[in-house]
């Protein structure tokens, strides 16, 4: 019993320094980086393996009751957001960013767009963008 | 709890990683990488909020954590949308000023123009009248 105990507490902590240390790679990897694109990629990484791996020390820590479950949800609700979210960080820069062709490939336009009211026109990001390219 | 130091060590490495976070939601150039940072933070912040509900052994500190999540997915989405659409906005109003000067640039041309020609116009009817 004491065996188990020790293996529980060891086991525990062992999870949530290599969770800790995963946080501590993506901060790393966001300051290495130079891009956003780039930087997505080590900050999506905590998201769902770092606070999946603390998260599941916590639960072994805690044991098998109620807190426990909680902490599950969490990390099943991390694993649908992140990507969401994620995307949505991709898309913003997408949008924003006036010189996208020179940082990335794309493939195909932006979509989103804005109905102007007093032109009574769609602009669209990145049409608009081409036509006037550097007065923005 | 006997080993308390180690939870104590591992909050306050994380509370130095959160600062980190801070000075790139701070330093980041683009509006995504101040997106990206904040959405780091709320992550470590969950991570943080769990841990001391295991350290003190309160169980209600865990639906915090749940709802934390949620808001923070939620100031994720709200603040992508609001600034693409603030984004479009200064596109359109930047397009009707440049049609604007477009426009007045052509009028005051043709104008010149038309101004030109009845200059010759006159000029030469005078110049007969001269000679």
């Amino acid at each position: 019993m004491i065996l188990m105990e020790w293996l529980q507490f060891v086991l525990g902590v062992a999870f949530l320094l290599a969770g800790v240390g995963v946080f501590a790679v993506q901060v790393f990897g966001v300051f290495k980086f130079d891009y956003v694109l780039n930087r997505m990629h080590a900050a999506a990484m905590g998201d769902t393996l770092g606070i999946g791996i603390s998260l599941a020390g916590l639960i072994i820590l805690s044991g098998w009751n109620f807190a426990s479950l909680k902490m599950a949800l969490i990390i099943v609700f991390l694993w649908n957001a992140s990507p969401v979210s994620s995307h949505l960080t991709a898309r913003l820069e997408a949008v924003t960013n006036p010189h996208l062709e020179r940082c990335c490939e794309m493939e195909e336009g932006v979509t989103e767009h804005i109905w102007d009211e007093d032109q009574k026109e769609i602009i669209y990001a990145d049409k608009t963008r081409r036509r006037n390219d550097g007065c923005i | 709890m006997e080993h308390s130091w180690i939870f104590i060590s591992i909050l306050i490495f994380l509370a130095i990683l959160l600062l980190f976070c801070l000075i790139r939601a701070i330093k980041g150039p683009t509006i995504a990488d101040r997106v990206v940072a904040v959405n780091m933070m709320g992550t470590m912040v969950m991570v943080i909020i769990a841990m001391l509900a295991v350290y003190m052994g309160e169980g209600y500190l865990l639906d915090i954590c749940l709802i934390y999540a949620m808001i923070s997915f939620l100031a994720v989405v709200v603040l992508t949308k609001v600034y693409s659409g603030v984004y479009l906005e200064k596109l359109a109003k930047e397009k009707r000023r440049h049609q604007k000067v477009m426009e007045a640039e052509i009028k005051q041309e043709e104008e010149f123009q038309a101004k030109e020609v009845l200059a010759k116009k006159t000029g030469t009817e005078e110049g007969g009248e001269r000679l």
